[in-house]
């Protein structure tokens, strides 16, 4: 892969940044909740339960205060969170995350996350961190995650197969 | 304590649901989740050929959506599949109506691509003996969800844990 073309956005580390360690903490990462995200995630993500898109059916067949943000769409911003840190180059091997409650539209989240630990694999940095979307004081999801970072310019996680390929 | 019912646990360890592939995966396709959720990852995005000695690849959380059947086919006959059959089967087999999931695990492998076409096997991993939930009698349990390529390299596995329960009163 061309390094060239795989330019790290803004914010996110790159292949000089200094190796993570654990305690390091990502920048946050704020979401304003919104209708139209909620219903475009469920879409998108081919998930057609009402309680992703219908207000009505979520307060009056399902108890919930309004339309949920499905798992798929937290997935997904969990993914995003995670390489818009570690930059395109790095691998998401593993996601994990419980949802304790609902986020629906108008919350204010912020996505968190820390490094819990490195290991350098010499081909790749294995790295996990855990994460958490909050609403203020509330933890709406806790998370943790496994990604893979290239050691230096030519060191990529994409090529890793078969056992080497440890998620 | 309601213990296991013996069908079920006959279950367990075992791909008890095998879905063929329902759909092939498209960039458009996976772009607008990429909207959705602002990720500007140039992996998903980069047109094919762009990115030097690899294809773009579909952003590896939507890995399940790629087994959800259409919603509606110009076939009259055809009955779209649920999207996790074996936790309904599990629901009417166990008498327990309502189920929410607690936790999601995803583990990714060989990634997706345009033109794939994958195909999934359900695996119960376990199920406990009935208790009584906040909400009722219930049990918990927990279904893997393998995903393969077309040359059956596996493109992941999703876990994901339930408590379902019937609401106290109800048989």
């Amino acid at each position: 892969m061309s390094n060239e073309q795989l330019e790290p956005r803004a914010g996110a580390r790159s292949v000089d940044s200094p190796c993570p360690a654990a305690g390091d903490k990502l920048p946050e990462r704020p979401i304003h909740i919104t209708r139209k995200m909620i219903i475009m995630g469920a879409t998108s993500s081919r998930d057609w339960q009402p309680i992703h898109h219908d207000g009505e059916w979520a307060r009056e067949r399902a108890g919930l205060p309004d339309i949920i943000m499905n798992n798929y769409t937290q997935a997904g911003w969990l993914s995003q969170y995670l390489t818009s840190w570690s930059g395109p180059r790095a691998r998401i091997a593993r996601i994990k995350f419980s949802m304790r409650s609902p986020l629906c539209p108008g919350d204010y989240a912020v996505l968190r996350g820390e490094v819990a630990s490195v290991i350098d694999a010499e081909a790749v940095l294995w790295v996990e961190l855990s994460l958490a979307i909050q609403v203020g004081e509330r933890v709406a999801t806790t998370a943790s995650a496994k990604i893979a970072l290239p050691c230096g310019q030519q060191s990529s996680p994409w090529q890793l197969s078969g056992a080497a390929w440890r998620p | 304590m309601t213990s296991i019912p013996e069908k079920i646990q006959h279950w367990i360890g075992k791909p008890v649901i095998s879905l063929a592939s329902v759909m092939t995966v498209e960039q458009g396709l996976w772009l607008n989740y990429c909207v959705a959720v602002e990720d500007g990852n140039p992996l998903y995005w980069k047109p094919a050929g762009e990115v030097d000695g690899m294809a773009p690849i579909a952003p590896p959380a939507m890995l399940p959506s790629w087994m959800i059947d259409h919603e509606w086919s110009p076939d009259p006959e055809h009955q779209p599949l649920r999207t996790l059959e074996l936790h309904f089967k599990l629901k009417d087999e166990l008498g327990l109506p309502f189920g929410v999931v607690t936790a999601v695990e995803l583990e990714f492998h060989e990634p997706v691509r345009a033109g794939d076409r994958l195909r999934a096997e359900q695996v119960l991993l376990d199920v406990s003996d009935e208790y009584q939930t906040r909400m009722g009698p219930g049990r918990r349990w927990s279904i893997a969800v393998h995903y393969y390529h077309q040359n059956e390299a596996l493109a992941g596995v999703q876990t994901l844990h339930f408590v379902s329960y019937r609401k106290d009163g109800a048989p």
